[in-house]
């Protein structure tokens, strides 16, 4: 689930390739990802894994990291 | 009293805090009309200096021209100051319809709904338009009303990479069940003054049966070989659903905006759109004004031949002097920096030398993206303009970073 994200995100949202990436990095707050653009990773989770997640609980905070995430996407 | 210590502490740590981060802003006080030079006083209380303005959305160098100033005059004559009123009870004049119409005839659309401003506009059509189950798919470098626009709506929201048309041939696939999709964005981009690829735009929106909102603020009045916007250079006039467009720039540069489209969407804009039901209608100065300024537009295109040649001239000499430039054919010219504190610097040389010229940088731009942002008028005479570029020639020698490319300016900052 790591690695699709991380790849998803980097396709994305990363104009520069070589950008490093973990799990741990900081996407919204940092200015990497428009918070906006939460829906794209909302139809992504949805379509790859299954999981419609609800939008209110997609929000800066939850989906920060994609550990973030992954803790989100876990309890539905 | 019920602001008490505690509040107004509370307001001060915020500006503060603004202030430390290096992010306050302040205002250079003009004290002439709006012009190819105007006299500024900066900080409040010096000494003012008279300044090459090469910061305005005076495109056409019409903000003080003389007929445009008649013609405002003679609006206070006939029609009076204002209408204490919004459009839909008693604030309607015939010179506002007039206005409408001629606009629809300009832009080369069905019908046009004025707004007290395009920021107001932008605000406005999204909520007005759109339901919980449309998509708005917008272009990343979308102008700052649009997104609180898109924010006021029940419809969805997404975004693709800036002017990146695979990624947004994508999106539309990706959302092609929804009832209505919409693609939105700017004609020309405010802060690199790049021009959105509106054919091939125009060519998804068919394919994939969406809707184009073009927000032409930056445009209108000089882009295309008549001036009519984006749309005309890209040979789109008439596919263009929805154009936003202001006042408040090339056309007279006061204030006011509105929206130009579909005559449905415009209809139905008047019924629901809020900030036009609930503010007031535009001031009769401003209207007639505006139409002045569309009589000049319509008689010859001199002007906006003059701002092509200005720009021209700019990007060429600015060029070859060594500066590292957006490259676009639109007359804003950011002149990149990289650094935020050398972009601050060479702004604040600039003012001692005679040239107003603002530096922008992250929160506006993206981070490690400082820029001086420079826009030509047809206001400017070749004089101003050979006289602005001695002034950045000198400066950049200061500074040692003529010639240098990104990594060599970056070496210098570090």
């Amino acid at each position: 689930m790591e690695e699709k994200l991380i790849e998803f995100i980097r396709d994305e949202f990363l104009d520069e390739p070589d950008t490093e990436l973990t799990e741990s990095t900081k996407l919204i707050s940092s200015g990497m990802i428009d918070s906006f653009s939460l829906v794209s990773l909302q139809t992504f989770i949805e379509k790859e894994f299954g999981k419609r997640i609800p939008a209110p609980r997609i929000t800066a905070e939850s989906f920060d990291t994609v550990k973030q995430m992954i803790e989100v996407i876990k309890q539905f | 009293m019920s602001y008490s210590d505690q509040t107004r502490l509370s307001y001060e740590a915020i500006l503060q805090d603004i202030e430390e981060k290096g992010l306050y802003k302040n205002e250079r006080i003009i004290c002439d009309p709006q012009g190819a030079e105007v006299k500024v006083e900066f900080p409040a209380g010096s000494e003012q200096k008279q300044l090459i303005n090469m910061c305005s959305n005076n495109y056409l160098g019409l903000s003080s021209h003389p007929e445009v100033i008649k013609a405002a005059h003679e609006a206070l004559d006939h029609r009076g100051y204002g209408l204490s009123s919004v459009r839909f009870i008693c604030g309607t004049q015939d010179i506002h319809k007039e206005l409408e119409a001629r606009l629809s005839t300009f832009l080369g659309t069905e019908d046009t709904i004025l707004f007290s401003s395009c920021f107001d506009a932008n605000a406005a059509v999204f909520e007005a338009l759109l339901d919980a189950d449309d998509i708005m798919i917008s272009d990343r470098l979308v102008h700052a009303s649009i997104i609180d626009g898109m924010r006021l709506a029940k419809a969805q929201h997404d975004t693709y990479k800036h002017s990146d048309m695979k990624h947004l041939r994508k999106k539309l696939e990706m959302y092609q069940d929804r009832p209505r999709k919409i693609i939105i964005t700017d004609g020309v981009f405010s802060m690199d003054g790049d021009i959105a690829k509106l054919d091939e735009i125009v060519q998804l929106a068919e394919e994939f049966d969406a809707m184009v909102f073009v927000d032409d603020s930056h445009a209108t009045g000089f882009m295309g070989k008549s001036g009519r916007g984006v749309h005309e250079l890209c040979g789109a006039i008439g596919k263009i659903d929805l154009i936003s467009t202001t006042f408040g720039k090339a056309l007279g540069g006061a204030s006011g905006g509105c929206i130009s489209g579909r005559k449905e969407l415009i209809d139905l804009l008047r019924q629901r759109a809020r900030p036009y039901l609930f503010s007031n209608t535009l001031a009769p100065t401003i209207t007639m004004a505006t139409m002045k300024v569309l009589d000049i537009l319509e008689a010859s295109t001199e002007r906006r031949d003059k701002l092509e040649n200005n720009m021209k001239w700019w990007r060429k000499a600015m060029a070859e002097a060594g500066f590292i430039l957006v490259e676009g054919d639109s007359p804003i010219v950011p002149i990149m920096f990289y650094d935020a504190k050398l972009a601050q610097a060479f702004s604040k040389d600039l003012y001692q030398e005679g040239v107003f010229a603002v530096g922008f940088f992250f929160p506006v731009v993206a981070q490690g993206q400082a820029r001086i942002r420079t826009q030509l008028s047809a206001a400017h005479d070749l004089e101003h303009l050979e006289r602005a570029l001695a002034a950045f020639i000198k400066i950049g020698k200061k500074h040692d970073i003529l010639g240098k490319n990104k990594e060599e300016l970056l070496k210098i900052t570090q």
